[in-house]
C-alpha cells in the first residue's frame, strides 16, 4: 500500500487552506477587536479582510499552474479550473463588496465567513471528477447558501425562502445521493472517468438510465432548470440581496461545470439521441427536455411579473436553458463557450442584484413601480443596469449578445449537427427576442415613467457606483473584444485536452 | 431473489416511503424527517452495492456512507434551525401557511 500523499495534498490545497483562515481571521477580528465598534466600521473591516484573502488565493493560483489527479480523481488541477476558480474567487469579490453599506445584520463577520467558506466549498466542487467530493462540496455549499439565504432575521421573508430553498435542495440532495449510489453500483467505483469506462454498448442498463435521471433531478435544482425551479423566484425575493446575488452568480458558475462534468465525463458513452428517428435513452434526450421547458416557462412568466427580483430568477431560469445547450452538444468548442456564457452571465446578474438593492433601500421595494424614474435619482446606477439588461437580453455589441453567438454556434458546428440541437437553438433564439420584451419593461419604468412627485436624488455609496462601472465596462470591453476571455478558456481547454 | 436485490427492493421502497412524505406532509418537520428516510435510502444502497460488489475490500461504499451520514446530520441541524427561525416569523410549521410569497 502506498503512503497517502499528505504534502501533495496540502500543496494542492493551499489556495482553499488561504481561504479557510481568511474566514477565520474576519471571524477573530470581530469578535476579539472590533465589539466595541460601530456596525459600518465592522463591515468595513471585515470587507476588506475578506478581499485581501481572495485577493492572495488568487495570486497563489495564478502564480502556480498545477497539473494533478490525485487520490482516485479526488483532487483534478489543471489550467482549466484554475481558471474556474479565479472566476469564482472574483464573483465573489464582487459580492462582498455588494456588501458594504447593506443594514440588513448585526452579525457581520458570521455573514462573509459563510460567503468565504460557500467558495471553498465552490473551489473544492470544481476541482474534482469523484462522485464522493462532488456531493460533499455540493452539500458544503448548498448548506452555507441557505443560512445565507436566512439572514435577515427580522424579515418573514428572508427564512420563508430559506425554508423552501432547504426542503427543496434537501429532496434534491436525497435524488442525487440515490443516483450517485446507483452509479457506483454500476461501476464500483466514485472516479467518473472509471464510470465512464464502464459504460459500453448502444443499450444501457436500466439500472444507469434511473441513475441518470436522478442525477439530473439532483443537479438540474442547483442550476435551477425547470422542473426543479420552484425554490427559485421565491430565494431571489426573499434572500438578501448580496445572497440573491451570490446564489445567481457563482454557484451558477460552479454547478453548471460539474454538470459538465458529470454529463460528459463521468457518462460518455450514455448519450443517447434526441432526434425522432435516432431516439436513444441517454441523458441528453432528458437535457434536451429540461433545457426546452427551461427556455419557455422561463421567458413567459418572466413577461407577467412585476418584481425585478422575481423576473431575475425567471430570465435566470431561462439562461439555464440556453446555456443546457451548450452541455448537450458536448464538443470541443462548446465548453469554452459555456463558460464565457456563464461567467458574463453571472457578472452581469451580480451588477442588476446590485441595482435591485440600491433601489430597495432608498425607495422600500422591488416592484416596477419602485423603479420608476430611476435615472433622474441615480444617473449613473441606471445607466448600469441599462447595460446589464441589454446585455442578459443579448443585444451587440454587449458580452451577453456574443456569448449567445458563442455558444449557439458552437451547438450548430458540432462534428454532426444533429436535427435536435439545430430546432433546440432555433428555439433559443426565438426565446431570446420574448426575452428582450420584459427587460425592456424594467427599462422602460427607468427611463421612461416620470419618478413620484417626492422623489429625492438618491445617494449612491462609491463602493457601488465602482462595482457597476467596473462590471459595466467589463461587459462593453467582453463585447467588443470577446477573445479576451475566449481565448483565456479555449487555450486552457485545449492544453486539459492535449494531455 | 439474491441478497443484493433484495436490498436494493429495501432501499427503493423506504425512497419511495420518504418521498411520498415529503410530496404528502404538510409540516416542515416531517418533511425534514421524509428527506432523512430519501438519504438513509440511498446509503443502504451503497452499503450493499458494496457488500456483494465485486471488489469489497476497497471500502468505498462504507466511506461514502459514513460521510453522507455527516453531512444527513448537518442537514439536519440547518433544516430545524430554519424551522426555528420561520417559527419566529408565522408561529407555525405547516407549510400551506408559509405562502408570502407567489406569482
Amino acid at each position: 500500500m502506498t503512503p497517502f500523499p499528505y504534502a501533495e495534498l496540502f500543496s494542492l490545497l493551499v489556495p482553499q487552506i488561504i481561504l479557510v483562515l481568511t474566514a477565520l481571521a474576519v471571524l477573530a477580528a470581530d469578535a476579539f477587536f472590533l465589539r466595541a465598534a460601530d456596525t459600518p466600521v465592522r463591515i468595513k473591516s471585515g470587507v476588506v479582510l475578506s478581499l485581501i484573502g481572495c485577493t492572495l488565493t488568487i495570486a497563489r493560483t495564478l502564480h502556480t499552474p498545477l497539473q494533478a489527479n490525485l487520490l482516485d480523481g479526488m483532487i483534478v488541477l489543471n489550467p482549466l479550473v484554475q481558471q474556474i476558480q479565479i472566476v469564482l474567487l472574483l464573483l465573489t469579490m464582487l459580492t462582498v463588496l455588494l456588501f458594504v453599506s447593506s443594514s440588513f445584520t448585526q452579525h457581520v463577520s458570521e455573514y462573509l465567513a459563510l460567503i468565504l467558506l460557500a467558495t471553498v466549498s465552490m473551489m473544492f466542487l470544481v476541482s474534482t471528477q469523484n462522485l464522493l467530493l462532488i456531493f460533499l462540496a455540493l452539500e458544503m455549499l448548498s448548506l452555507s447558501l441557505y443560512i445565507l439565504t436566512a439572514f435577515n432575521k427580522s424579515s418573514g421573508q428572508s427564512a420563508e425562502a430559506a425554508l423552501k430553498y432547504f426542503l427543496f435542495g434537501g429532496t434534491s440532495a436525497a435524488f442525487l445521493l440515490f443516483g450517485f449510489s446507483l452509479l457506483y453500483g454500476f461501476s464500483n467505483s466514485t472516479n467518473l472517468t472509471h464510470i465512464a469506462s464502464t459504460i459500453h454498448g448502444s443499450s444501457l442498463d436500466p439500472l444507469l438510465i434511473v441513475a441518470i435521471v436522478m442525477v439530473i433531478v439532483g443537479l438540474g435544482f442547483k442550476v435551477a432548470a425547470v422542473p426543479f425551479h420552484f425554490w427559485a423566484p421565491d430565494v431571489y425575493q426573499g434572500a438578501p440581496a448580496p445572497s440573491a446575488a451570490f446564489i445567481a452568480s457563482g454557484s451558477k458558475v460552479a454547478a453548471f461545470y460539474v454538470l459538465y462534468q458529470v454529463m460528459v465525463i463521468g457518462l460518455a458513452g450514455a448519450e443517447g439521441g434526441a432526434t425522432w428517428h435516432t431516439y436513444a435513452p441517454g441523458w441528453v434526450p432528458v437535457l434536451a427536455i429540461v433545457a426546452v421547458l427551461s427556455m419557455v416557462l422561463g421567458n413567459l412568466v418572466a413577461i407577467r411579473q412585476t418584481s425585478v427580483r422575481r423576473l431575475l430568477a425567471y430570465s435566470a431560469m431561462a439562461h439555464a436553458g440556453y446555456m443546457l445547450i451548450g452541455i448537450l452538444a458536448h464538443s470541443e468548442q462548446s465548453l469554452p463557450a459555456l463558460l464565457y456564457y456563464a461567467i458574463t452571465y453571472a457578472v452581469t446578474v451580480l451588477g442588476a442584484f446590485g441595482v435591485v438593492a440600491l433601489v430597495e433601500a432608498n425607495t422600500g421595494g422591488d416592484t416596477l413601480a419602485h423603479f420608476a424614474g430611476l435615472s433622474r435619482r441615480a444617473p449613473i446606477a441606471s445607466f448600469c443596469m441599462f447595460i446589464f439588461l441589454l446585455s442578459l437580453a443579448g443585444i451587440p455589441p454587449l458580452a451577453g449578445f456574443f456569448g449567445k453567438f458563442y455558444l449557439f454556434s458552437a451547438a450548430l458546428s458540432t462534428p454532426a449537427p444533429t436535427l435536435g440541437l439545430i430546432w433546440l437553438v432555433v428555439l433559443a433564439v426565438a426565446m431570446s427576442a420574448v426575452s428582450l420584451f420584459y427587460y425592456l419593461r424594467v427599462l422602460k419604468a427607468i427611463y421612461v415613467t416620470d419618478p413620484p412627485a417626492d422623489a429625492a436624488p438618491i445617494r449612491t455609496p462609491f463602493v457601488h457606483n465602482l462595482v457597476f462601472g467596473l462590471i459595466a465596462a467589463s461587459l462593453v470591453l467582453l463585447g467588443c473584444t470577446p477573445n479576451l476571455l475566449l481565448h483565456w478558456l479555449r487555450h486552457a481547454v485545449d492544453l486539459v485536452a492535449s494531455r | 431473489m439474491t441478497p443484493l436485490s433484495s436490498c436494493l427492493m429495501l432501499s427503493a421502497l423506504l425512497f419511495s416511503v420518504g418521498f411520498a412524505g415529503v410530496l404528502m406532509r404538510r409540516n416542515a418537520i416531517l418533511i425534514l424527517i421524509g428527506i432523512e428516510l430519501m438519504l438513509n435510502a440511498a446509503n443502504l444502497n451503497f452499503i450493499a452495492f458494496w457488500r456483494y460488489g465485486s471488489a469489497p475490500e476497497a471500502l468505498t461504499g462504507v466511506m461514502f456512507v459514513i460521510f453522507s451520514i455527516g453531512v444527513a446530520a448537518a442537514e439536519a441541524a440547518v433544516g430545524l434551525a430554519l424551522i426555528i427561525s420561520i417559527y419566529r416569523h408565522r408561529k407555525t410549521t405547516q407549510i400551506d401557511r408559509i405562502n408570502s410569497m407567489r406569482g
